[in-house]
């Protein structure tokens, strides 16, 4: 007998091996997507950021940096341990594990580019220290991590998504950390360092966060693509409660977010003001929750016209920084008349 | 700070009231009136800021005095808004900033609207050139030869430098144009300013302004005044510049002036494989790239006589190059960069292949050095008759990097036919490890050595022998242990060669033999001043005296005539701009070497026994008596120069001219540059008018641009012939872009940085192309440039949300929904989920991916 027998919806409880045939070739398709775009630590170049932090920067840019570089080093393990805990238990379906399982690595993968870039940029063991203990001692990072925290025990007890509220209290998690923590804390964290990159300065730090920024920007289409197919099969969990509940989740992340920015520019930097990050912040929220298909609440404009530089193709001088824009797993035969 | 809540829905279109004049602007300021919708309307509220003047003493933020001060640079720019910079500049400003961060600041807010509108890249520019000023008169230098005095008090400026401006400082105070600085698009000047003008050695400003930058490049480089003159004319207006290790070192205490050095291998011993690495640091550290034969030095596994051990190969040897290269910063302006060259006989290829992969062992990865393969025709035939291929240790087989053509076929079948061989593989596997580093890394560049061979000037002796190329694949000169090959290079800007007949764009061929004639003087010139860093280098330079005469901007010239980059007049075109280059640049040696004298080994040169780069392409030029008439002269007066065209990359050099790169096809009608000092946006301003003129260019076709990836092919509103001409690299077939490099390769006695574009390649494809470019008689490749398989999410533009209604691909599968699951598929979802099934059982040959 050819017919195999899934669970009929991503999202109901299980194990499930099969993956012929495959229900969701697009997990499998971002899978592969995600392999091809391996990159490692050892490729990026620090050696002008040491210069450009000592040489180049305010008092106040630096302050800025390290907070940053603080928040990132904790930020990835949380979302890690989110994947393993909930993500990875609940979603059902062997590409989609696939996927995370890939996913995973890249989240180690950041917090082995944060540790490298904590390490170099801290020189100071102790000062090292209370970098990475930022979650505890630093609170507008506290403050991020606690709003964190309290969406992964929110289904930590959740062992199987067996009726509708479970199912809503799950897909609250998962909007949570695609859509306010990875598409929004990041978001906000990466057009910091867009902005010292627009102005020339830490090579190594934008340059890792280019590749973390690809990745993550995967990751968030896994999720919502996730978020769309629940939609698919079970409309009704997307009623009004759960929109209001989304809203009322993305205003909080904003002010989270603000409170860290309130700190990070905290000495002032010309360009950056905490009023635009915010409307930046808006612009972003607006944009997740018409990806997942809800009604935008802000409508502000994006006051960051240096983001645009991270919205088009890039082209590396090599002499001056190394080109990123390359494949891995790249497959095929020799033929001397393949068309080109 | 106080947060205040921006209403959603209170954007009204208010903005642009800066009257659209073009001799003036004049905002009308009317704070009741915010002009650019809601975001602004938070800077009026903040009037309490203030800002810190150098004094020391604050003041309030004035709009209206930003307004004037943007308004006064925004002359004749019809479609900037001067307010809408002020205020979002303030907007941005934070309590206490100093005046100065206030003038950057609004620079870098008119830079950030270049994608919208490509005015404001003049605009930031002027802003940033009215910044120069003020900071090179704040250190009481007015006039150009205060300048160059400046540069001696502080030891910066060579004393040869100062006394010829010092006595002629009037005539050339006279000559500078402070009208050029307007030719500047903001990313050129920024490029000048951040580093190519002199700084002062404690406080790192700039102690000249562009103009007079260019001013004592053209005066280093010249005898007389009227020269200088003549020069500077032709850089300022951007017509033709020379490249960046000359615009960084002329006029200096240390005039290195060359683009490039080729190493010839060193022998196999340790005492000159690590003089190689000392070689390779002094030449770096003056701006120098670096090229590096290691084809001489034995492969893995090779007995060491005197230790009786086994050698580890030539991988560690290139590991600790690696180090060293990283090492040398030239001078903080840029990074040392170094490509070694290996033929593909040498056992260690394959470890060779791997060395810039991003997974393995560390101690066998070279991230700072570039790779280049110099491949022998006889391996492409074996791998056209899918033969196989004997790899050799070089301490056994040690004459081969000395052969080319018939003499190293014989060679090599001789040593396989005497049992030589190391290892023997199938061509065409190694030559998909080729193509695989290509396609992952992009290095491993494919350069053939049989043709660099037999269609160079220098080659026409026995034992005379090209071993590799440079760091750039455009220069091709002859090394050995005593000679270390350098190459001068200068750019003709092809964009400023246009005249317009009738309305109608054409090149202008008088000013094309002009500014040839020039620049080969001054590359010339060049030679002569050069500081050479080892002996080597010297020795070489004096009995060859070759330069690199390039081009850049031609696919300026194809948007301004608006022809498709593949269009056979635009294949036409191109040829024959090789071919005027090539005739004016040898006529200009001729005649500097009926003033100067031939270079000393002209006599052992092909050009003296009357052979020409294009004989060897079997290519007969189109007006032949005038060749001949040449070919006679070049025979009875000899050449200054062994060798004169080179078509270089042009990286920095464009952007300082604001012009797309040497022969290449844009990358995107909007992309960023990544350089050392920031990421800049670069739209294509040549679209953006023909956008303008069908009212086309706002909101909706920018974030439409952008969602393609700087495509047009999708915009359905553009004509047809139009999409054709501002297609990118990723959609001209690659075909041409070859056919196109070979027409002018006959007019071209260097070689030519030929970058290969292919979006998403499979060996297949590459396979192919590399072949094809090697049967139409391509010297040298270049970079392969691929694109990323996943990308960032747009953040300034919303993606299409995922369409919820895609039906249940496992439908096509024979699957079965069970009971009480909502799998409907329709009809074209049933179509699309066959296409994905297929893609992933079959994902090479899939036509519904390609």
């Amino acid at each position: 007998m050819s017919a195999v027998t899934r669970p009929s919806r991503l999202l109901d409880p299980g194990m499930c091996l099969t993956l012929r045939p495959m229900a969701y070739p697009k997990f499998f398709e971002m899978y592969r997507a995600g392999i091809k775009n391996t990159w490692t630590v050892e490729e990026i170049d620090f050696s002008t950021d040491l210069g450009d932090l000592r040489n180049k920067m305010t008092a106040a840019e630096r302050h800025l940096v390290q907070r940053l570089v603080a928040f990132f080093a904790t930020g990835d393990s949380i979302v890690a341990n989110n994947l393993v805990l909930n993500l990875y238990k609940h979603v059902n379906a062997p590409e989609a594990r696939m996927y995370l399982s890939r996913q995973l690595y890249e989240e180690a993968l950041h917090v082995q580019f944060y540790l490298t870039l904590l390490d170099t940029y801290v020189p100071d063991p102790e000062e090292r220290f209370r970098a990475f203990a930022a979650v505890e001692n630093i609170p507008s990072i506290k403050k991020k991590a606690e709003f964190c925290f309290r969406w992964i025990d929110a289904i930590g007890e959740l062992d199987a998504l067996d009726s509708c509220a479970k199912r809503r209290q799950f897909l609250l998690n998962l909007v949570c950390f695609a859509a306010c923590i990875e598409g929004l804390f990041f978001f906000a964290a990466f057009a910091y360092v867009y902005f010292l990159r627009s102005r020339g300065l830490l090579h190594g730090l934008a340059g890792g966060t280019n590749w973390v920024f690809r990745d993550e920007s995967a990751h968030m289409a896994f999720a919502f693509e996730v978020v769309a197919t629940v939609r698919r099969e079970e409309p009704d969990l997307f009623d009004a409660s759960f929109e209001e509940d989304v809203a009322r989740m993305m205003a909080e992340a904003i002010d989270c977010e603000t409170a860290f920015a309130e700190d990070l520019l905290a000495g002032g930097i010309a360009g950056l003001s905490v009023r635009d990050v915010r409307r930046y912040l808006e612009v972003v929220a607006d944009q997740r929750l018409a990806t997942l298909g809800l009604a935008k609440r802000y409508g502000s404009k994006n006051p960051f016209p240096f983001m645009d530089l991270q919205d088009v193709q890039e082209l590396a001088n090599f002499f001056e920084r190394r080109v990123s824009a390359y494949q891995v797993g790249v497959t095929g035969e020799v033929a001397l008349d393949a068309s080109f | 700070m106080n947060i205040d809540r921006i209403p959603s829905n209170g954007t009204s279109s208010l903005r642009s009231h800066v009257a659209p004049t073009h001799d003036s602007v004049r905002p009308s300021i009317t704070p009741s009136c915010p002009p650019d919708s809601e975001p602004e309307s938070g800077a009026f509220a903040s009037t309490s800021m203030r800002v810190t003047k150098r004094s020391g003493r604050t003041e309030p933020v004035n709009l209206d005095k930003i307004v004037r001060a943007v308004g006064r640079c925004a002359a004749g720019l019809a479609d900037v808004d001067a307010m809408r910079i002020a205020t979002r500049t303030i907007s941005g400003l934070y309590d206490g900033a100093t005046t100065s961060e206030l003038d950057r600041l609004s620079i870098q807010t008119a830079a950030a609207y270049i994608v919208e509108e490509p005015q404001y890249a003049k605009l930031a520019a002027r802003l940033l050139a009215t910044y120069i000023d003020k900071e090179v008169r704040g250190q009481e230098i007015q006039s150009f030869s205060q300048s160059i005095a400046a540069g001696q008090r502080l030891g910066l400026v060579a004393e040869r430098l100062s006394e010829f401006v010092a006595a002629n400082a009037r005539k050339l105070n006279d000559a500078i144009d402070p009208k050029r600085d307007r030719e500047f698009e903001y990313f050129g000047l920024r490029t000048v300013y951040d580093r190519y003008l002199l700084k002062h050695p404690e406080t790192r400003l700039v102690i000249e302004t562009p103009q007079q930058f260019f001013l004592r490049i053209a005066c280093a480089l010249s005898d007389t005044v009227s020269e200088a003159v003549e020069l500077y004319d032709l850089f300022s207006s951007l017509a033709y510049l020379p490249s960046s290790p000359t615009l960084f070192n002329a006029g200096t205490r240390h005039e290195q002036l060359s683009s490039c050095f080729l190493l010839d291998s060193p022998d196999d011993h340790l005492e000159t494989i690590y003089q190689r690495y000392a070689d390779v640091a002094m030449l770096s550290k003056f701006s120098g790239g670096i090229g590096l034969a290691y084809h001489r030095v034995r492969s893995r596994g090779s007995l060491i006589e005197s230790t009786n051990g086994h050698s580890n190969g030539i991988v560690p040897w290139l590991k600790t190059l690696d180090a060293s290269v990283a090492a040398v910063n030239q001078g903080g302006k840029r990074k040392g960069a170094c490509c070694v060259y290996l033929e593909p006989w040498h056992a260690d290829i394959e470890e060779f292949l791997e060395l810039r992969d991003n997974t393995g062992d560390e101690a066998s990865r070279t991230h700072n050095l570039n790779l280049a393969n110099w491949i022998p025709d006889l391996f492409m035939r074996r791998v056209e008759l899918d033969g196989e291929w004997s790899l050799f240790d070089p301490k056994i087989v040690p004459q081969l990097p000395d052969l080319f053509g018939e003499a190293f076929e014989a060679a090599y079948v001789d040593a396989e036919d005497r049992g030589l061989a190391h290892k023997k593989v199938k061509a065409r596997d190694l030559y998909a490890r080729m193509m695989r580093t290509l396609a992952q890394t992009g290095n491993g560049w494919m350069t053939f050595k049989d043709k660099s061979n037999k269609a160079c000037n220098q080659t026409a002796l026995p034992g005379r022998v090209v071993h590799l190329s440079n760091l750039c694949t455009e220069i091709l000169e002859v090394t050995s242990a005593g000679e270390t090959a350098v190459c001068n290079l200068g750019s003709i800007n092809l964009a400023r060669h246009v005249k317009t007949d009738g309305g109608r764009a054409e090149l202008d061929w008088d000013k094309l033999a002009r500014t040839v004639r020039v620049a080969v003087r001054q590359l010339d010139q060049v030679i002569d001043l050069n500081y050479y860093a080892i002996p080597s280098a010297r020795a070489s330079n004096e009995r060859w005296r070759p330069v690199g005469l390039g081009l850049m901007g031609l696919q300026d010239l194809f948007f301004q005539m608006r022809l498709p980059f593949d269009a056979p007049e635009a294949r036409e075109l191109s040829r024959r701009i090789s071919e005027e280059v090539y005739f004016h640049a040898l006529s200009t040696s001729v005649e500097l070497a009926a003033q100067k004298g031939a270079h000393p080994a002209f006599a052992e040169t092909r050009a003296a026994r009357g052979e020409l780069q294009f004989d060897a392409w079997g290519v007969v030029p189109a007006d032949a008596p005038r060749w001949d008439a040449l070919r006679r002269r070049v025979r009875e007066q000899g050449l200054r120069n062994s060798l004169i065209v080179a078509i270089a990359p042009t990286a920095t050099i464009a952007s300082i001219a604001g012009c797309y790169e040497c022969i290449e096809p844009q990358v995107s009608n909007l992309f960023k540059r990544e350089t050392l000092s920031g990421d800049f946006l670069q739209v294509n301003r040549y679209l953006v008018a023909e956008l303008k003129g069908l009212g086309l260019w706002n909101d909706a076709m920018r974030a439409r641009l952008k969602l393609a990836e700087g495509s047009v092919q999708s915009l359905e509103e553009l004509p047809a012939d139009l999409r054709a001409v501002y297609r990118t690299a990723w959609e001209i077939p690659m075909r041409s872009l070859i056919d196109m490099a070979a027409d002018r390769g006959a007019f071209i006695d260097q070689s030519q940085s030929l970058n290969l574009f292919i979006e998403n390649p499979n060996i297949g494809q590459l396979s192919s192309m590399y072949f094809y470019a090697w049967k139409r008689g391509l010297k040298t490749t270049y970079y392969l440039r691929s694109r990323p398989a996943t990308r960032i999410a747009k953040a300034t533009v919303e993606s299409p949300a995922p369409k919820p209604s895609e039906g249940d691909p496992r439908a096509a599968a024979g699957w079965t929904p069970a009971p009480g699951a909502a799998a409907e598929a329709s009809p074209t979802a049933t179509k699309d989920a066959a296409a994905v099934a297929c893609s992933l059982e079959n994902p090479e040959t899939c036509e519904a991916c390609q």
